[in-house]
């Protein structure tokens, strides 16, 4: 494997759990490499997911929490956004949140008794914890979510899909 | 007097009087436009003691606003409910096959007018094309403007449509049933679809419009406008359908899944991996770039420093005598007094064993030393060695003879 000379920063970031996402002029490196979906699975078990727009590590003996954790915040703050009639898609793709506005938006749903008990429940700390991964991009007071969100909406269409074709056999 | 014949003047009145009433059973009706005898008397009943000027079923029946059907419920005249769509805005959707059968009529119409030689007769088809081509384009417009109207309901009004299931299955159903047939009815490049039976027609009347008889170019100039016309209105309608409404119910569908998929996560947390995996985002690791099975090595390795002191037990053991051996002085005369020795090493550990039965090592040396003694002189055999097995280790040796110096 011939490595590029951003190979070190691409593999600390990567091992970090950090997405990297166009147009970081890292993704492209990955983006073109054959090499690295090897690299990264022979030298440390991780798969290598090359999406569209972003790149990120799984594995598939991971039991990290805080990704349920976050899944459960997207999926509650886009249930508040769809019954406040906002479209929420377009806000979550696109939209900017008050960080103090959003975590009162989540206080008030009958929902944050879930949230409570996750790491949520500290939200300032839990929007620093994702904007270093880069899922989150947050600034003055503000955060938005970056592209690689979409990993989370396909993880709830294929959970709807299957639950359908679950309940359709039953 | 009561007028005998039914003037539009009667009908126009009985709406602008009664138009509440007309409003109520319209919204009640659709969209058959069916109502049971019961539920008509009652909304009657209702209006005549709200309102001074009373009606009856019998009245309603003299404006042919409806007529009873066998079964005893009242059928609204399909005029009536023609005109009070367009009135009220409220078009009911008709089934793309409806539309579908209107359009064949068309191609067939204008089949009969390529074939047709008698004028008359011409002008009469050409003039029936023209209408069902009118009748066809309003058909289209209202089955848009509803669509239009209802995607907007659905996408906005979410107390209504709080049952995501049925949000999903109503912009499931509106694309599959409406939006797909309409959008073939209307695709412009397919040889069976209205768009594309619109445009030979445009075609043909254009040519006649200059090749035909002068009486008849007239005609063929209106059936070439209504063309004309007709393909700009329908490009209008394609518009909403596949850059508005088709990507609006696209769009409720695919965020209705979402908010599916996000409820059965909240609502069955407990079960989380039971239906569709989790993202294996991977923990954040250290910096140093190393596999994790090192680090399960490591850990092994780094366990056996990490030990707590073993206990000790001492087992009492039997005293035993300390065997003193001779100093070195004494070995040194036995040396001398053996004379001249061809093995000197042999002799050191027979001398020993005179006084034990455990020659060590250091015991062994101490005697060996005396070849140091400057009196004393020995010759090597360094081509022969043997080995002499002592306590606490096995010396390999060479053959070493030595004398005293004197000698």
């Amino acid at each position: 494997m011939k490595y590029p000379s951003e190979h070190q920063q691409i593999v600390n970031r990567l091992l970090k759990g950090k997405f990297i996402i166009y147009p970081d002029p890292l993704f492209n490196i990955i983006e073109k490499s054959e090499d690295y979906p090897d690299f990264f699975k022979y030298s440390f078990g991780y798969e290598l997911n090359v999406e569209a727009e972003f790149a990120y590590l799984s594995s598939e003996h991971t039991t990290e929490k805080g990704t349920r954790d976050f899944a459960l915040f997207l999926a509650i703050l886009c249930r508040e956004l769809d019954y406040s009639n906002e479209n929420f898609r377009e806000k979550v793709e696109f939209g900017e949140f008050d960080i103090n506005e959003t975590h009162n938006l989540l206080k008030q749903s009958s929902k944050w008794e879930i949230l409570q008990k996750t790491s949520v429940e500290d939200f300032e700390g839990f929007i620093k914890t994702w904007s270093n991964r880069n899922l989150l991009k947050s600034d003055k007071g503000r955060f938005k979510f970056t592209k690689a969100v979409k990993i989370f909406f396909n993880y709830a269409v294929n959970l709807a899909e299957e639950k359908l074709q679950a309940d359709k056999i039953q | 007097m009561k007028n005998i014949r039914l003037s539009g003047k009667n009908i126009l009145n009985f709406l602008q009087n009664h138009y509440d009433f007309v409003k109520s059973v319209f919204h009640h009706s659709k969209p058959e436009f069916i109502v049971a005898s019961d539920v008509f008397d009652k909304f009657i009943a209702d209006y005549n003691e709200q309102n001074e000027a009373h009606i009856s079923v019998s009245k309603l029946i003299q404006v042919k606003f409806c007529r009873q059907l066998p079964t005893g419920d009242y059928k609204i005249n399909i005029h009536y409910t023609n005109f009070l769509q367009f009135v009220f805005d409220d078009f009911t959707l008709d089934l793309p096959d409806t539309l579908k059968n209107r359009y064949q009529t068309i191609f067939q119409l204008f089949i009969d007018l390529k074939a047709e030689s008698n004028e008359l007769k011409i002008n009469a088809l050409i003039q029936n094309i023209i209408s069902v081509i009118e009748k066809f384009l309003y058909d289209i417009h209202r089955q848009t403007q509803r669509l239009l109207s209802d995607t907007e309901a659905l996408k906005a009004n979410v107390e209504e449509y709080t049952n995501l299931t049925k949000r999903l299955e109503k912009a499931v159903f509106w694309i599959d049933e409406y939006i797909e047939p309409l959008n073939r009815i209307l695709e412009k490049e397919h040889p069976q679809s209205f768009y594309y039976e619109l445009t030979r027609i445009q075609a043909y009347a254009s040519e006649k419009r200059y090749t035909a008889k002068h009486a008849q170019q007239r005609i063929y100039e209106k059936l070439y406008a209504s063309a004309v016309n007709a393909r700009n209105e329908l490009d209008q309608n394609l518009q909403y359908l596949t850059r508005e409404l088709k990507p609006l119910l696209d769009r409720i569908k695919q965020d209705s899944i979402i908010l599916t998929g996000f409820y059965h996560l909240v609502e069955d947390i407990d079960n989380i991996n039971k239906y569709g995996a989790l993202p294996n985002l991977i923990k954040k690791s250290r910096d140093n770039v190393m596999f994790k099975g090192f680090q399960d090595n490591a850990n092994y390795f780094i366990d056996q420093f990490d030990y707590k002191t073993a206990e000790a037990y001492y087992q009492e053991t039997e005293d035993t005598m300390h065997e003193t051996l001779p100093d070195s002085l004494y070995f040194k005369e036995q040396l001398i007094k053996s004379n001249q020795i061809t093995d000197f090493y042999e002799w050191c550990f027979k001398i020993l064993s005179e006084h034990t039965d455990n020659i060590k090592l250091h015991d062994f040396f101490k005697v060996t030393n005396l070849l140091l003694e400057e009196d004393i002189i020995a010759e090597y055999n360094l081509n022969e060695r043997k080995t002499v097995e002592l306590q606490d280790a096995i010396v390999e040796i060479p053959i070493i003879s030595v004398y005293e110096v004197s000698k």
